[in-house]
């Protein structure tokens, strides 16, 4: 079940291929068939997962390159699974959103497919070289998303993203190489690595893998001052792929930290607690200050991200450095369930933006006024989406930062300090997009905005709804992660 | 001296060369739409040479022709990795030269080196070496100047005529100094026979004979043939001449360190660890600054080169290090001939191989462009291909050696050599095209294509097989 979630989307992309080139619409539709789908297949899996079961749950393995040692081996726990559903969640959004657009339509779909079976092979993935696998594939597709659909500088935001991830990638498959050395017999299975932690400690070797999976895990997620990619490739990629890279792939890092860094180097990374505490500090701080500086939209939606994935660095840290497992508990459900809340709410943010873009022309703040009359239905949406974003109880995102502040507490009350001080930057950030947008006076010259269309609002309306969903019930989300809390939190 | 002729031993190189000497008066005869005969003939004869070359593969090793010819699994791997690379060029060169003059002799030239090739996979005599050295490099100046005997070729075949003789002559020095050490020209005698001699001259001699390997390999710095050759050949020539002469001299090379230099005699370790250092740095850097496609891959084979070079370099030590190499040859043949094929069917119709042919190639050829823009992420080491799999095996091996070292800078050079693959695929996809020229057609392209990217695609997705079958090929006599 669990393989065949992961190559459902890749099955459909190949029929999408294969569908009559002067069909755009029925290409269309079949992707989102596809989606729909993976997005029943990986329910199927939630409903047959037990709860606190551990990681290794649906699991198959099978040989694959067995000279080497690596194995074809899934498997999913409480975070996989969560990460799963919000891929296949997304995926369906994005088919949604995409259902008019006829511009090479069956490329576009390929691609889209084949980077959520990278992605929800990642997530699920028990071994190193398969993870890297997938990992990869989850990238390449959308090095041509950016490049072929994006904007105006499209080539350029198109070519950093692809160098800066592949440097990342590369240094950390030499991490994993040397952890897949350091065992005995060698193997490449993360369970049996995670078992002996072979590299663990204050070694030489130990802290360069350490820094070398930080690397591929930094440059994703993205930590500063790694994140140098994100502004270009964001703004550049079309509206669904900033949905797909906002929402997802940045969730590519944050969970390697959580399910590779985390149990294979747990002593390692508490040795350099403090340098992510640093990193994430500054994530949080020059995410919120860099967004509130920017007039462009899409430009501030990315660098919230920033700011955002600040929480998860700083769940990683608290969980390697906390003593007690009630913190790491904490911060662990924080992290994870920031990602999440991200993921959705991000996700919302870039649609809303895109449907602007695409009526206006531009995505310049100060181009528009209020829309709450003009667009009623809209400003709902993103007054949701925003307030989610900024951290409002009832919604998903209040959830996902209370939990990771109150475990940064445990750790020290001035780190918890200037994270509830890159909050209300970032509320403020908010605050001033919404008001920009929404109130005031509709500038003259204005063009008339068409209301939302049905896949529109369709999209970024299943978003916001989980996401209100998640806020109002996060015992769901938090019960889905237990398994998986419960693993982690009895680390050494 | 009777009872140690055993022909069969050299069954597929007779079957080649045999057919290629059948064929020269064919060539000359055939007119008209015969002219593809000898195309058929050659393919069918590769056909049957890699017939009688698979058993080896499971074969106990031996001798023959009294201690100068292997019969050992590893020839097996290597004759049929040269086998194929050979199958998918012919292919891609028969409809490069449907109805053209040079048609029917073509496949001559390729079989004679391919012979030459094979034979170096297996000589383990140094007389043997130096000749089969200049079996596979002869027909291969020819197969360059045959195509256009325009000006650009003609000074590519003097170039690369000019280089291997000098490079062979310095070879052909070196193996008289070991002859001089040991008395012997066969290579386990020789390997027996060094232990016991003066470290600097067993050094000189490795040195020079570096030079012969270094020079059919593109190794820096012996490198400085292969931007020309590649630029003023056809495509097909010189997807070739980066394949068949590069297996077949890593494969000799192989042979010659660990059967002549065993225990790391001479610290080659290290100093082939150097030169793939150097070679993968310099083909990386160069190939950043190029505008000719042909030239770029030229580059970009040094590069691919030096990863290799880097697990030959701990061959004697790592178990896993030859199959590395043997995988990673194969991966090599899949995606760098995929890439020439299609530069070939591009170049033939627009004339010429810069950036801007391929410009919106993603539209105007969407089959052949993705096959191109699978090869190069294949050679830039993207999963799941094959030349991914093939650089996690070289780089294990690498770090298993102690060569952590290497491995950074090669891990980093793959990271430069994203720049220049990217570039090419995003002149492809990501502009839109300038002229609305397709591709040429071809049956023999599209075959050669599709095992190409098959290959690529199959071996990446489950290397099991592929490296299996490397591992078989990794007992040798020793």
């Amino acid at each position: 079940m669990l393989t065949a979630t992961i190559l459902l989307p890749l099955m459909t992309g190949l029929v999408v291929l294969a569908l009559p080139r002067d069909r755009p619409g029925l290409a269309r539709r079949v992707a989102l068939g596809g989606a729909v789908l993976t997005l029943a297949a990986a329910l199927t899996l939630w409903a047959g997962l037990e709860p606190g079961g551990g990681d290794l749950q649906w699991r198959t393995t099978l040989p694959w390159i067995p000279s080497v040692g690596a194995a074809y081996d899934v498997a999913v726990g409480g975070l996989s699974l969560s990460l799963i559903l919000l891929t296949a969640v997304l995926l369906t959004a994005v088919m949604v959103y995409a259902l008019p657009g006829h511009d090479r339509a069956h490329a576009h779909a390929f691609l889209f497919l084949l980077l959520a079976t990278g992605l929800i092979g990642l997530f699920a993935a028990r071994d190193l070289l398969l993870f890297y696998l997938f990992f990869e594939v989850g990238l390449v597709p959308m090095y041509f998303i950016v490049g072929i659909w994006g904007g105006e500088r499209r080539r350029y935001a198109a070519l950093k993203f692809f160098l800066y991830t592949r440097a990342g990638s590369l240094a950390m498959l030499l991490g994993f190489l040397a952890l897949y050395l350091a065992m005995e017999p060698h193997t490449f299975s993360l369970p049996a690595i995670a078992r002996a932690k072979p590299l663990d400690g204050p070694s030489l070797a130990g802290s360069l893998a350490f820094l070398a999976l930080l690397a591929g895990f930094g440059v994703k997620l993205p930590v500063v001052p790694l994140h140098n990619w994100l502004p270009d490739a964001h703004v550049e990629a079309p509206t669904e792929g900033s949905v797909v890279l906002a929402g997802l792939q940045l969730k590519m890092g944050g969970y390697g930290m959580l399910a590779v860094l985390l149990p294979v180097l747990p002593e390692t990374t508490s040795r350099f607690g403090w340098l992510l505490v640093a990193l994430a500090l500054a994530s949080l701080l020059y995410g919120a200050l860099a967004a509130l500086a920017q007039t462009d939209m899409k430009r501030l939606v990315a660098y919230t991200s920033v700011n955002h994935m600040g929480f998860v660095t700083l769940g990683v840290a608290v969980m390697a450095m906390a003593g007690g497992e009630g913190a790491r508990q904490l911060a662990f459900n924080g992290a994870a369930a920031q990602m999440v809340s991200h993921g959705l709410l991000t996700g919302g943010m870039f649609l809303m933006v895109g449907m602007l873009q695409h009526r206006a022309g531009t995505r310049e703040i100060g181009h528009f006024g209020g829309l709450i009359g003009a667009m009623p239905a809209f400003s709902g949406l993103l007054g949701l989406l925003a307030f989610g974003s900024l951290g409002l109880p009832g919604l998903s995102g209040f959830i996902a930062e209370f939990q990771a502040i109150g475990a940064a507490l445990q750790l020290s009350a001035w780190v918890a300090g200037i994270a509830v001080l890159a909050v209300l930057v970032t509320t403020a950030v908010y605050l001033r997009l919404v008001t920009g947008l929404l109130m005031g006076r509709v500038p003259p010259h204005a063009p008339p905005l068409a209301p939302l269309t049905a896949s529109e609002a369709w999209s970024a309306g299943g978003l916001a709804a989980l996401s209100l969903g998640v806020g109002t019930l996060p015992a769901v989300l938090l019960a889905l992660l237990d398994g998986t809390t419960a693993a982690l939190a009895h680390l050494p | 001296m009777g009872g140690c002729m055993d022909l069969g031993a050299v069954a597929p190189e007779m079957v080649l060369a045999g057919t290629a000497l059948a064929l020269v008066p064919v060539a000359g005869w055939v007119r008209g739409r015969w002219r593809r005969l000898p195309a058929a003939i050659a393919l069918l004869a590769l056909l049957v040479a890699m017939g009688l070359t698979a058993p080896m593969l499971t074969s106990t090793p031996r001798e023959a022709f009294c201690g100068t010819y292997a019969v050992d699994p590893f020839r097996g791997f290597y004759q049929l990795v040269v086998e194929a690379g050979a199958l998918v060029s012919l292919l891609s060169l028969a409809s490069h030269f449907r109805a053209s003059e040079q048609e029917p002799h073509h496949p001559v030239a390729l079989l004679m080196a391919t012979a030459g090739g094979m034979g170096l996979v297996a000589a383990t005599d140094l007389g043997l070496i130096i000749l089969f050295l200049q079996m596979v490099s002869f027909p291969s100046y020819l197969l360059v100047l045959l195509v256009r005997s325009d000006g650009p070729a003609q000074e590519a075949a003097l170039k690369y005529f000019l280089y291997g003789a000098a490079a062979l002559a310095v070879m052909a020095y070196g193996l008289t100094f070991l002859f001089g050490l040991t008395g012997s020209l066969n290579l386990r005698a020789i390997g027996a026979g060094l232990a016991g001699a003066d470290r600097a001259w067993v050094a000189l001699a490795f040195g020079l004979v570096v030079v012969g390997y270094g020079f059919e390999m593109a190794l820096v710095p012996f490198h400085v043939w292969a931007p020309d050759v590649f630029q003023g050949g056809a495509a097909p020539v010189s997807g070739f001449v980066s394949v068949v002469p590069k297996v077949a001299a890593f494969a000799g090379l192989l042979r010659f360190l660990l059967e002549a230099m065993p225990s790391g005699l001479s610290a080659w370790p290290t100093v082939l660890s150097l030169v793939a250092a150097a070679t993968m740095t310099f083909g990386n850097l160069l190939a950043l600054r190029q505008d000719s496609l042909k030239r770029l891959l030229a580059y970009s084979s040094m590069a691919q080169a030096g990863y290799m070079l880097m697990a030959v370099a701990v061959a004697g030590q790592v178990p896993g290090a030859l199959p590395a190499v043997g995988y990673y040859l194969l991966a090599y043949l899949l995606m760098n001939l995929a890439a020439f094929t299609v530069i070939a069917q591009v170049e033939r119709v627009i004339g010429d191989d810069g950036f801007a042919a391929v410009r919106g190639l993603g539209r105007r050829a969407p089959w052949p462009g993705a096959a191109l823009a699978l090869a190069l992420l294949s050679l830039a080491g993207v999963p799941p291909l094959a030349g991914f799999a093939g650089k996690v095996f070289l780089l294990v091996a690498a770090i298993e050696g102690g060569l952590a070292w290497l491995a950074v800078v090669a891990a980093a050079n793959m990271a430069v050599a994203l720049f220049y693959y990217a570039a090419v695929i995003a002149e492809m996809y990501f502009k839109e095209p300038e002229r609305p020229e397709g591709l040429a057609p071809g049956a023999g392209y599209a075959w050669a294509l599709g095992l190409c990217t098959a290959g690529t695609l199959g071996f990446g997705i489950a290397p099991g097989l592929a490296r299996g079958l490397a591992q078989l090929g990794s007992t040798l006599l020793r």
